[in-house]
This record gives C-alpha cells, structure tokens and sequence, in this order.
C-alpha cells in the first residue's frame, strides 16, 4: 500500500484553525486576548494546549486557577477525544476559526475525565492502542513490542513526528498474508445526542429521500463503498481506532 | 486458550445467575438494563466507613499532594439496603484493623458497575466514590482507599491498574481496573474447573478476584448456597 502513504501524511497534517477564548466568568487582573491555534487533529486538547494555558495565566492570579478545561457553545469538550473528532462532532458546520472558551473553575466533574500531565493523555493513548490491537491481533503485536516501542509511539504523537510515529505504527497495521485483513476492525461511532458506541448501526437509505445524517472520518465523508480495512489501514487515528462521527447533514 | 474468554451471551447468563443468588442475600446488585437495547451492566451501591489520618497521601504518581484530606479506607462495607444481617460473617477480619486507627472516620458513598468488554471478552469493573455531600473522590483519593497490601502490586504495572475513564454506557467520568489481564489470571481458574466439570460462575470468582481490590468483598455465601435453577445453558461455554 505505498501508494497510500499520502493518505497517512494528510491524516497525520490535518488541522484545525482555533481561537481560544477566556471565559468571562474568570477573574482577571487585565483584559484576556484571545489565542489562535492550528490544532492539529489527531491529537488531543490537554496535550497540545500548554501555550493557550501560559498565555491566560498571565491575566491571572495564581489562586484563581484550577484545572484548565474547554467548552463550546455550552458543551465541556472532552479532551480524551481526538481534536478531530470533537470537531466534526460538535462544530462541523460552524464557521472557522473553531471558537473555543477556556475555563479555570467550576471543572465539571460529572462531564470530563481529570487530566493533571501529560502522563495521564499517555495512559488513555497507550490503553486505547491495547485495546485496539486486542481486536485486531488478540493483543500479539503491542504485546510483542518493547517499553521503548510503546514510547516511541507515543513520543511520535506528542511531538507531531510522523515517521518516528509510523516507523512503529506500521507493525500494528499489518496482518498475516493467508488472512483478508484484521481480525476485527477497531472502530468507535459518535453522536452528538448519545455516547459512542462499539455497537453497529444503521443508516436509513438515502434513496428518493433526503439525506438526514452524514458519516464524517476526518472531516470527509468517504464513499460507502470503500473496505472497512482499507479505511482502518488508512483512516485510524493515532490510537489505532477509527473514529467515526455521524451528524446531521447540513440543511442548506 | 481463546475458550478462557467470556462471550457476550454467557456474560449475561453469569450476571443472571449472580443477581439470583444476590436476591437471596439480599446484597444489592441489580441489572440496569440500557434502553432500547439488550446492553446493560450490573449495578450496586455501598456505604463505607472510613478512617481520617493526618498521614501523607499515598500518591502512585508523584504528583501535586492533594488538598483534600486524606482518606484510608480498610473498612467493612455495609450495602445501603440496610439488612445486612449475616452477609459479612465471612469477611476476612484482617480488612477491618483500619477502624480502630487514626482520628475521625467518615462515610463514603461507592458505586460500582459490571460492564461488558467485548474487545477484551471480558468483563470490567466500573466503580465511582463520593461524599455523602455528594463530592467526588479524586484519583489520588481513590489511591488511598485500595488496601495497602494491594497497592504495591498494582503500582508496579501503571497500565493494569485504576484509571480513570468514560463509562462506556453512560458516557460519564467512572473509575477502572483495566481488563488486559483478566484472561491471563482467568485462564488457569478456569482450566481446573473444566477438568472438574464443575458449576464455576465466571462472575462469581473474578469478582471475589477483583472486588476486594476497591473494597468491594464478595461473600463467601456466594459460593456455599445452591445455585439458582439455572436459565439456559451453563455459563462457561467455550466461545
């Protein structure tokens, strides 16, 4: 599939225009500017937003911080969702750049997972590869792999290195040639009224009728008929999941 | 090998079976059905007793000490469904020795669910903790509440242990004891009771695995009362 290897790096370039704004509840010793970010997809909010934390903390009293956590228009995004993923689900049919509000209080406990490092980001990575190879090779590969590989994979992701990222990751996308491809294929549906879901759905015909909902994978929606084994090779996330996000289609 | 993993249909045999004898010891787990389909997970609640000491924090981490004060919690649990008469004879005494120490003590509020895995073929602990005011125990709280005897065990191995998560069901902040390894400390339970032909619930014996780990004590009357007539098949179908 060296052909494809374009796909990857498009995947892996995917991003975002954000501007972070602070909330106007916080207590502020001068007026907060807004920060504007190219966010980059496959990653994950805490991860990639210590500037956007240094640049609000600087209008801010120590005592008045608490943990950092993001919301739009009302919803707490959450940051154990890749960027991408968060997008198409919640702001796809907003205009750019992605407004984005960040707050230092009232941390909605009830909505969000607690992120106090990076080492946790690490963690939910780590523990969503496992299970991905779990499904797709009963564990066999991550399992065969070194400590030094895992943080290889890892370290790709949190510094946005490509090739140090795939020099690994291409070990979790093969599969034995007698086979047609993985054993299952890792994939997580979301919607914006529910939870996600491991559990297949349906789609109503479009057909004669209009079309009420859109499956996005990185912000496109890919043909029905492409294989769902070319699309995990190609269109997994960093995590080895795909991701996939059914919206509304837009009305006009 | 893969017949040491639990399907779908025989996990919800085994939550069947456990809720049946639950009902008779009146212990508090029910099933929680989702709606609009067949997904669910067993659920109970629990109050504890926990001692308030002025110690350091145990902290897997090494990171921030926290504010809060700090909890240990080696405690009899009692279920909120207040009769409890005769379902803790059978506790093991060492796991009360905390009462009597430290200062003060307070309530704690634990609920804990049984998920289904379907990557892992397994099923997942859930568990969450609060105040009675209805405050949120933090990881590092959490930490604290695992039995010191457990604790060194789990630290070695960051991944296998307690995290936090999104509840799959519920979409909800939830903790968890990871499910990699539960065929691996299955299989062997598993392989002897094949060779028995005996009537093992998979549930049953890795939750009493599992549960004492977050202060969740699974009496031994479980074992020791006649099995349910049972629905369907035996439990332990090779998948």
């Amino acid at each position: 599939m060296a052909d494809d290897k374009d796909v990857l790096r498009d995947v892996w370039f995917g991003r975002i225009p954000a501007c972070f704004t602070l909330n106007q509840d916080e207590e502020t010793e001068r007026e907060a500017e807004p920060y504007y970010l190219l966010l980059p997809r496959v990653s994950y909010l805490t991860l990639v937003t210590d500037k956007v934390k240094k640049h609000f903390l600087r209008v801010m009293r120590a005592e008045d911080v608490g943990e950092m956590w993001f919301e739009y228009e009302g919803t707490p995004l959450k940051w154990h969702y890749p960027i991408g993923v968060l997008f198409d689900l919640h702001a796809s049919n907003s205009i750019l750049p992605w407004s984005i509000t960040v707050h230092f209080k009232n941390f909605p406990g009830q909505d969000l997972l607690h992120c106090m490092s990076s080492s946790v980001v690490e963690a939910h990575f780590m523990s969503s590869i496992k299970e991905a190879d779990a499904l797709k090779h009963k564990s066999q590969v991550v399992n065969d792999m070194q400590k030094k590989d895992h943080k290889q994979l890892w370290m790709g992701l949190q510094n946005d290195k490509f090739e140090q990222f795939w020099a690994m990751n291409r070990k979790l996308m093969e599969y034995p040639t007698e086979e047609a491809g993985f054993r299952y294929i890792p994939f997580r549906i979301y919607q914006v009224n529910g939870t996600h879901t491991s559990t297949p759905l349906i789609l109503e015909s479009s057909q004669g009728t209009e079309k009420r909902y859109q499956v996005v994978i990185h912000g496109i929606e890919p043909l029905m008929e492409t294989p769902l084994q070319w699309l995990s090779e190609h269109l997994s996330h960093p995590d080895n999941f795909l991701h996939i996000c059914v919206v509304p289609a837009p009305s006009d | 090998m893969s017949a040491c993993l639990l399907g779908e249909e025989s996990f919800r045999q085994c939550c069947w079976r456990f809720l049946k004898l639950s009902d008779r010891l009146r212990d508090g787990w029910s099933w929680e059905p989702l709606q609009g389909s067949e997904e669910g997970y067993m659920r109970k609640t629990a109050l504890r007793s926990v001692s308030v000491n002025s110690g350091p924090t145990w902290n897997p981490h090494g990171s921030r000490s926290d504010k809060e004060s700090p909890a240990s919690c080696h405690c009899a649990a009692a279920t909120e469904q207040a009769d409890v008469d005769g379902t803790h004879d059978d506790l093991d005494p060492g796991y009360d020795d905390g009462v009597v120490s430290g200062g003060g003590s307070r309530v704690l509020r634990l609920e804990y669910h049984i998920l289904y895995s379907c990557s892992y073929m397994a099923p997942v602990l859930y568990f969450r903790a609060s105040t009675l005011e209805g405050r949120s125990l933090s990881l590092d709280q959490v930490w604290s509440c695992v039995h010191p005897s457990f604790r060194s065990r789990l630290q070695r191995s960051p991944l296998t242990t307690i995290t936090q998560q999104e509840h799959p069901l519920l979409g909800q902040p939830f903790f968890m004891l990871h499910p990699c390894k539960t065929e691996e400390f299955m299989r062997p339970v598993l392989q002897l009771e094949r060779e028995q032909h005996g009537q093992m619930n998979y549930i049953l014996t890795w939750l009493s695995a599992v549960g004492p780990l977050v202060g969740l004590d699974v009496p031994l009357k479980y074992s020791t009362l006649q099995p349910p007539a049972s629905p369907p098949e035996a439990c332990l179908q090779p998948s």
